[in-house]
């Protein structure tokens, strides 16, 4: 506020003028108050543009350093966009909603045979005359529509010359206010890529054809090895229940023994092929674990007895017995590693220990060790030791007998049911081999008593029984096995035959062999099944096999068949069927 | 409704006013007082108290009274609307602000006026210098609705950011809010909320920030970049930041102004009036000169077309629209009382809140933020 104007209002509000300009004092004062508050306005404006022009020129300072430095991004930025565009090994282009070129980058015009300003402004038909593809046109309108991308638009351009495969991904471009003003589409010749696919297509129908056929010899081969191992192991049953002399009585169980490993090696072929194929599926059932390991001890005790080597199986009060898993398989590991354990020890003994690693829920992990005190394994062999075809050699002289697939066949089945395997030795002191699995607990007759043994059949005295089998060695075996069991035996030589007799008596059992002349196994019961429908008549029929793929058992069952043996069979093993069906 | 109202600069002056107002039987119900913290405002507090009326106040930084005797702008001063109401149409309630965040207040609020009436609308005072005024506003909101009509501020303590206060009748709160709410069967209550700042700058990116707190900028702590663009000491914060907020670009959404009310200078953080997003995009603003009267002026005529009636205005006008433009801001004010003649009382805030015509409410700072009430002709 203006002092010296406040003075002259105090001064004049003090002066008592003549009473005729007591009026015009009061409008002097007036307005010099008025005068007092318009010259504060302006002096305050003053003041507060001196206030604001220091800061606003700092901000402005500061916004210009900001702005140049946003501005040398852009350069920047442009420059890389720039040689971005230039090197990339795509085809770049930009073009406006009329579709016509506005910016093209050097691939694009090296591809179109032109110098880029020839490009711009013209549409993609003017620069590759005979283009028509009216599809990837569309596609580009819709982006524009849409205002989305579209990705991996794949084409085969016709090029003057030669036929191009490109792969195109279209974006729209939008301006500061969000209208779209054009697209961006970047292209990728895929020719070579295309080329490689084809060659792997084909390359993989070759490999599966081969895996297929590969498979398809091992199915027909194993059938065609199991016929004669059934005759060789059949015959020697049957001869070693006839009277033989002592040095006989060894030669026999000679053929015995190599009939058995090479039965044992034929099974290691299968399994392994089935693997290989991925067509070994897992049986998971529930199952009494120490059942399991009575029948292993069975088996593997009288095996080390035979080398004068104590053979033991010690479990730890704290593994669950009934468990859910494939115990076939299971079996299949602990024979595998135990057999091994028997070959190369010499001296002392074997046990088997069952430990549980942990436990959570209704899921246990067990532990399966197999102690020997063998040759051992020298180190440098430990690693290989689970590959395939893989066998320790002691010396340079001495390998050791077997196919080299056990183990292998032994790793890829824990890997299959989820659990690990390995081995610690000491050469000259032994080996432990060990695999853990998991298992789910069953909670199934946890209280009940263990299920009963198949019952040992006492005999099938007078019961009829009707054979169908081409092999006339497979009848004299499987007719042996049945007389000693008591049946009476009817034996045919084909289907048709088989069919015929079925007409003739009442049979308690039938067993049909599958592949045989005029009628196979499946024909015959198909037929008999057929004639029984609508009756209360059901005849037992079991099948006799070679092919022991897993899977083929439905197809048995679907035929209407009770049960299949598969062949080579033991004397137990075809009771053991009879006795399901008829027993 | 009968509106009186009085200017003072002292408790002893307010005692006064208030005794020769009432001097002929005027009775009013419900009292409006913006004070400065010179005051003794706990004083004013235990005077109103036994006198069975609603009180509906908070501190202030400068006040104005526009009436038939005054037409004043003061700072140090009090003003005060004395009104008589019908009762049963309005409702005033104290809240305190206390351990708990501003957006749980704002619920509270919120709550007890759609309890109190199935369609209010609501004048708020909030106190406290951490109170985020957008939280709040998004507090009441959230429960009252996105459309409720709400116009209010925060309170101020001229310029100090130490303490500021809101009361009613019976108890003085330095961190809480005082409600008014209107039945809007009774009353038509409309305002215009407009400040004419404008941008200045690169964007710039709110790198770390919690609620109303700003750590930094762009990667560098807040208070630095403060002092560095605007050229001032650690000292001259808070009040220099107040006439140069931050605005926020919102996407799709008019931008908001968010002006400093606190520095920590050991944290080199700055404290806001209202939330300032992480990851937010701002810029620097500043009033574009004395032509943002002639703005506001413009404003307060287009309003006045569309709402020629009114029995009372109030007014919150953000502090630093008085720094800015001194003792022009007369002229913006001048422009509301020539326009209605009716009463127009206000303060200095430290923010706003207001719908603008018929829009949903927010937070604002630098506003010129002007509520109309008016009694319905058909009540009388």
């Amino acid at each position: 506020m203006s002092l010296k104007i406040l003075s002259f209002i105090e001064e004049l509000s003090n002066m008592q003028p003549p009473e005729d300009f007591s009026g015009l004092k009061g409008s002097i004062i007036d307005e010099l108050r008025k005068i007092n508050s318009e010259y504060d306005k302006l002096q305050f404006k003053y003041e507060r543009s001196n206030k604001d022009k220091n800061i606003l020129s700092s901000l402005l300072t500061r916004t210009s350093v900001d702005l140049m430095k946003v501005s040398d991004n852009l350069k920047i930025r442009a420059e890389e966009l720039s040689t971005l565009l230039a090197t990339i090994p795509a085809y770049v282009y930009f073009k406006d909603t009329s579709l016509n070129y506005m910016i093209v980058n050097r691939s694009f015009a090296e591809l179109a045979g032109v110098a880029s300003d020839q490009i711009i402004g013209k549409k993609i038909q003017e620069i590759f005359p005979g283009y028509f593809n009216h599809e990837y046109i569309k596609k580009e309108m819709e982006v524009l529509e849409s205002g989305l991308a579209k990705y991996n638009i794949e084409e085969e351009m016709d090029l003057q010359d030669k036929k191009r495969w490109l792969n195109s991904n279209i974006a729209p471009i939008r301006n500061a206010e969000n209208q779209i003003i054009g697209l961006i589409g970047i292209s990728w010749d895929i020719t070579e890529r295309k080329l490689h696919e084809e060659q792997l297509r084909e390359s993989k129908e070759l490999a599966e054809a081969g895996t297929h056929a590969k498979n398809e010899f091992i199915a027909s081969i194993s059938h065609e090895f199991r016929t004669p191992m059934a005759g060789i192991l059949g015959l020697s049953e049957i001869l070693k229940n006839s009277a033989l002399t002592p040095e006989q009585t060894d030669l026999l169980k000679g053929i015995t023994t190599s009939a058995e490993n090479l039965l044992v090696l034929l099974n290691d072929v299968l399994d392994f092929s089935a693997i290989e194929a991925g067509k070994m599926e897992m049986d998971y059932q529930p199952f009494l674990l120490d059942r399991v390991m009575e029948d292993i001890s069975l088996v593997m005790k009288m095996k080390a007895a035979e080398k004068s080597i104590i053979f033991n199986i010690l479990t730890d009060p704290g593994v669950p017995n009934l468990l859910i898993g494939d115990s076939q398989r299971l079996r299949q590991i602990i024979i595998n590693l135990t057999n091994n354990a028997v070959k190369f020890t010499e001296k002392g003994k074997i046990d088997v220990l069952i430990t549980r690693v942990d436990q959570s829920g209704n899921k246990a992990n067990l532990k399966f060790e197999v102690v020997d005190t063998g040759i051992g394994i020298p180190p440098g062999s430990m690693d290989s030791l689970f590959r395939v075809f893989s066998r320790v050699r002691q010396d340079k002289s001495k390998l050791i007998s077997g196919t080299g697939l056990g183990l292998s066949i032994c790793k890829k089945l824990t890997d299959l049911m989820g659990g690990t395997i390995g081995v610690e030795s000491m050469p000259g002191k032994g080996s432990t081999f060990w695999f853990t699995l998991p298992f789910t607990l069953s909670n199934l007759q946890k209280n009940k008593p263990d299920p009963p043994l198949p019952e040992e059949t006492t005999g099938f005295t007078k019961k009829l029984v009707l054979v169908a089998e081409d092999n006339v060695i497979n009848q004299r075996i499987v007719s042996f096995q049945l007389k000693k069991m008591g049946f009476e035996v009817d034996m045919v030589g084909d289907g048709q035959e088989a069919f015929e007799k079925y007409h003739t008596r009442v049979y308690d059992l039938i067993i049909l062999d599958i592949q045989m002349p005029l009628m196979d196994g499946y024909q015959v019961a198909k037929a008999i099944r057929e004639e029984e429908k609508g009756t209360i008549r059901h005849s037992a029929i079991i099948a006799l096999t070679a092919n022991a793929m897993k899977g083929d058992r439905e197809l048995y069952l679907n035929a209407g068949m009770d049960e299949y043996v598969s062949k080579p069979f033991t004397y137990e093993i075809l009771q053991k069927a009879i006795s399901s069906v008829i027993g | 409704m009968v509106v009186k109202s009085f200017h003072t600069d002292s408790v002893k002056g307010f005692r006064q006013a208030w005794a020769d107002q009432t001097a002929g039987g005027f009775n009013p119900n419900a009292v409006v007082v913006f004070s400065s913290v010179e005051l003794d405002l706990q004083e004013i507090v235990s005077f109103l108290q036994p006198r069975n009326v609603s009180v509906f106040g908070c501190s202030s930084c400068g006040e104005f009274l526009y009436d038939e005797h005054n037409q004043v702008i003061t700072e140090g001063g009090l003003v005060c609307l004395m009104m008589a109401l019908i009762p049963g149409t309005f409702e005033i309630r104290l809240f305190s602000g206390k351990d708990q965040s501003s957006f749980d207040l704002g619920n509270k609020v919120g709550k007890w006026a759609g309890d109190v009436f199935e369609k209010p609308a609501i004048l708020i005072l909030g106190s406290g210098l951490d109170t985020d005024g957008e939280q709040l506003v998004r507090g009441i909101q959230h429960v009252a609705g996105n459309d409720i009509t709400m116009f209010g501020g925060l309170a101020g303590d001229d310029a100090r950011f130490k303490e500021t206060f809101v009361f009613s009748g019976d108890k003085l709160e330095n961190n809480g809010a005082i409600a008014m709410a209107f039945d809007t069967k009774n009353y038509e209550i409309h305002g215009i909320a407009t400040s004419g700042w404008v941008s200045i700058g690169a964007d710039k990116i709110i790198t770390h920030s919690e609620g109303n707190v700003v750590y930094t900028i762009d990667g560098q702590p807040a208070l630095d970049v403060y002092k560095s663009y605007l050229n001032v000491r650690d000292t001259d914060l808070p009040e220099i930041g107040v006439e140069y907020p931050l605005l926020i670009k919102k996407a799709g959404a008019p931008d908001v102004l968010r002006a400093v009310i606190n520095v920590d200078i050991e944290k080199k953080l700055l404290i806001f009036a209202g939330t300032v997003p992480n990851g937010a995009v701002v810029t620097f603003s500043s009033s574009p000169g004395f032509e943002i009267i002639e703005y506001t002026r413009n404003k307060v005529n287009e309003f006045y077309e569309m709402n020629r009636e009114t029995d009372v205005l109030i007014l919150f006008s953000c502090m630093a629209r008085h720094n800015a433009l001194g003792p022009t801001i007369s002229e913006e004010i001048d422009e509301a009382w020539k326009n209605w003649g009716k009463p127009l009382a206000g303060f200095f805030t430290y923010g706003e809140i207001g719908n603008n015509y018929n829009a949903s409410c927010d937070f604002y700072n630098e506003t010129f933020t002007m509520v109309s009430l008016k009694q319905k002709p058909d009540v009388t």
